[in-house]
């Protein structure tokens, strides 16, 4: 299964709650209990003031982005490691493919990574003819099972604990009644043996210090440590919106995104990486690569409203809180961000005509917005985008017409009173089947009983 | 033109018109309430995230307890700064197949619950076990992670690594499992005193 890309939302929305309601059920488990952690460990700490601090270091970052990624550039280089810059997915693919055969790499394990989904690296890997494995439980999963990532933070949230047996006792030999950490386990031996033979690692990278040139990983399982240590070559990609002025500045970031995300006071295992393997240490990648990714994100930089969307941290707690992505998990989106945050930077990222419709599959609720630990403008980004879809003649024709004909009512009085007299006498007493819109909401429900009169009639008799 | 220089170059223009926005400053932590004392806090978060917390007087009597919590232990890994007065009374075994791992920490952080792991004591013997060992000095106890990061600053070796409990993961339909690919057994052994 691939991504169809975010034109077939719609109809893979629809598909996934007719077809998988098991899914939803999934998801929505997941998603409440994500939330609920963050709930109690920002109960545990001044959540505005970190918010507010956190919101303002990555918005001085970006303003200053240049100097800081020439800053980083340089740290990083004088570490020892090795940079690229990235314009494209096909560019960072490219660093890739000169790493693979100037070292004759065979075996890859990668650490978890969105990053590497938005460029495609396992695609890329599999056609050079390199074995590459997800070490991540979920990833691991869910690369079995040849699916992406379903949530930024919980790429295997739509699978229930049976779809892990059955697809364990089929790959692992598992009995079909283990219990999750035989399951575990069971993995844990399989990676082993992948991470000890394997010549290349790959990770992301959460944060990169500008003043120390340190990439910053954020994990639970110890795979991205195993990954970044064993393997003899280690290459990171970062998006150039990931970095931050000083490592200092990376003590509250790390503990905020994993309070946004999951409730942690921090991540089980954080990984400060410079670069190399020094000349004292017993063991460590002889060589570190950092490929400094754009592919699009200078495009949704230079817009004016969409920019304050590349502070995201990636600690999906909108995914987590909204009503919509509840409903489907990630893979209805059609794109490697799902939800809320992939809605707003989908249009800047692809371009606008490309990621239709995602900035319409929200409500507008804005309950994301509430749980955004970098306080994205999340809603106003969702309108700033439709307000140019309107513009551009993107927008659904349902929208666009519905938009004029309130708009040529508006305009005339004669009209508007009519319209507002046929509506007060709408037969919503028969169960709506008269408004096909509202007939399934009101199968259920009472229908509200119109006015006799219209306000403005009332107003003119004057109103007691 | 490199692509270096045409990512800088559309940043600059893309930053042409904007404001300039002030860097907020320190990373203060604000918090209604904090632990007692920062050993206090550390102990309560590594026990709350699964580790397991030895509290010994000195590097003696640490030795000592080490050498009988060793018993149901057939050999070791050995991190490289693990002082030899702290070596577990076993033969030494590889990374990658010993059943118990001891390392030394070059401190802690009470605000997050973690030990400072460097890499010049060795990654492999701080993560292919299933049982870990970690020795630490309160007096290298920070009580936040700035603190802790302004002070690594001026000696970083390749990598540094926070340890904040055993390996875990809730990836298998939400459930709790514990070492999934790092020591499933993390236990920090705090050695007050100076000998």
């Amino acid at each position: 299964m691939s991504l169809k890309g975010p034109a077939k939302y719609r109809e893979e929305a629809a598909k996934t709650i007719h077809e998988k309601p098991e899914v939803r059920a999934s998801i929505t488990a997941a998603t409440r209990t994500f939330d609920a952690h963050r709930v109690h460990a920002w109960g545990q700490i001044d959540a505005d003031r970190w918010r507010d601090w956190a919101r303002d270091v990555k918005t001085h970052l970006l303003r200053n982005l240049d100097e800081y990624l020439e800053q980083a550039e340089e740290r990083l280089t004088a570490n020892g490691a090795h940079i690229h810059w990235a314009e494209t997915a096909d560019d960072a693919l490219a660093v890739l493919s000169e790493v693979v055969h100037a070292h004759g790499i065979a075996r890859v394990v990668k650490a978890k990574s969105m990053l590497s989904e938005e460029l495609g690296v396992n695609g890329h890997l599999e056609g050079l003819g390199v074995h590459v494995r997800e070490t991540d439980l979920g990833e691991y999963i869910i690369q079995l099972l040849g699916q992406p990532p379903s949530h930024i933070v919980g790429p295997a949230i739509h699978l229930s604990v049976d779809d892990c047996r059955s697809l364990f006792s089929e790959r692992l030999g598992t009995p079909l009644d283990a219990e999750p950490d035989e399951l575990a386990a069971a993995a844990r031996d399989a990676l082993r043996a992948e991470f000890l033979a394997a010549d290349l690692g790959i990770s992301g990278g959460n944060f990169l210090a500008a003043d120390t040139g340190t990439v910053a990983l954020i994990e639970n399982e110890g795979n991205i440590r195993l990954s970044t240590s064993l393997p003899r070559v280690h290459i990171a990609f970062v998006g150039i919106e990931k970095l931050v002025p000083r490592l200092e500045d990376v003590s509250g970031l790390l503990q905020l995104t994993t309070r946004a995300a999951t409730g942690q006071p921090i991540g089980i295992y954080t990984s400060l990486i410079q670069g190399p393997r020094k000349s004292d240490e017993v063991d460590g990648p002889e060589e570190v690569h950092v490929v400094l990714v754009d592919n699009g994100r200078t495009k949704l930089l230079a817009d004016d409203a969409a920019w304050e969307a590349l502070r995201c941290v990636r600690c999906g707690a909108c995914l987590n809180i909204c009503p919509v992505y509840r409903q489907t998990g990630g893979h209805a989106y059609g794109w490697t961000y799902s939800g809320p945050i992939g809605a707003i930077i989908a249009p800047g990222m692809l371009g606008l005509e490309e990621a239709m419709p995602l900035p319409f599959a929200s409500s507008l609720c804005g309950a994301c917005t509430d749980v955004c630990p970098v306080r994205i403008p999340i809603p106003d980004l969702l309108v700033h985008w439709r307000e140019q879809a309107v513009q551009q003649g993107l927008a659904p024709p349902t929208e666009t017409l519905g938009l004029k004909a309130y708009a040529k009512l508006a305009q005339s009085p004669e009209l508007f009173g009519t319209a507002n007299s046929v509506l007060r006498h709408m037969p919503l007493q028969l169960g709506g089947r008269a408004l096909p819109v509202l007939g399934g909401w009101l199968q259920e429900r009472s229908a509200p009983r119109s006015s006799k009169k219209s306000f403005l009639q009332m107003w003119k008799e004057g109103i007691e | 033109m490199s692509a270096r220089d045409r990512i800088l170059e559309r940043v600059r223009e893309a930053l042409s018109d904007r404001e300039t926005a002030a860097h907020p400053g320190a990373f203060e932590g604000w918090r209604p309430t904090t632990a007692s004392h920062p050993v206090n806090g550390l102990v309560q978060l590594l026990e709350a995230a699964g580790g397991e917390v030895v509290r010994q007087p000195n590097v003696d009597d640490a030795a000592a307890w080490l050498a009988s919590f060793c018993a149901d232990f057939e050999n070791s890994a050995v991190g490289e700064t693990v002082p030899v007065v702290l070596h577990p009374p076993l033969p030494l075994g590889a990374p990658d197949t010993a059943p118990l791992g001891v390392s030394m920490a070059r401190g802690a952080v009470a605000e997050t619950g973690s030990l400072i792991m460097d890499a010049r004591d060795g990654r492999r013997a701080q993560l292919l076990v299933p049982t870990h060992v970690v020795f630490v000095h309160t007096r290298d106890v920070y009580a936040t992670l700035r603190e802790a990061l302004i002070d690594l600053v001026d000696d970083l070796p390749s990598a540094i690594a926070f340890h904040s409990g055993p390996s875990k993961s809730a990836d298998i339909g939400q459930i709790l499992v514990k070492g999934v690919h790092g020591p499933g057994r993390l236990v920090a052994v705090l050695i007050d005193g100076e000998t």
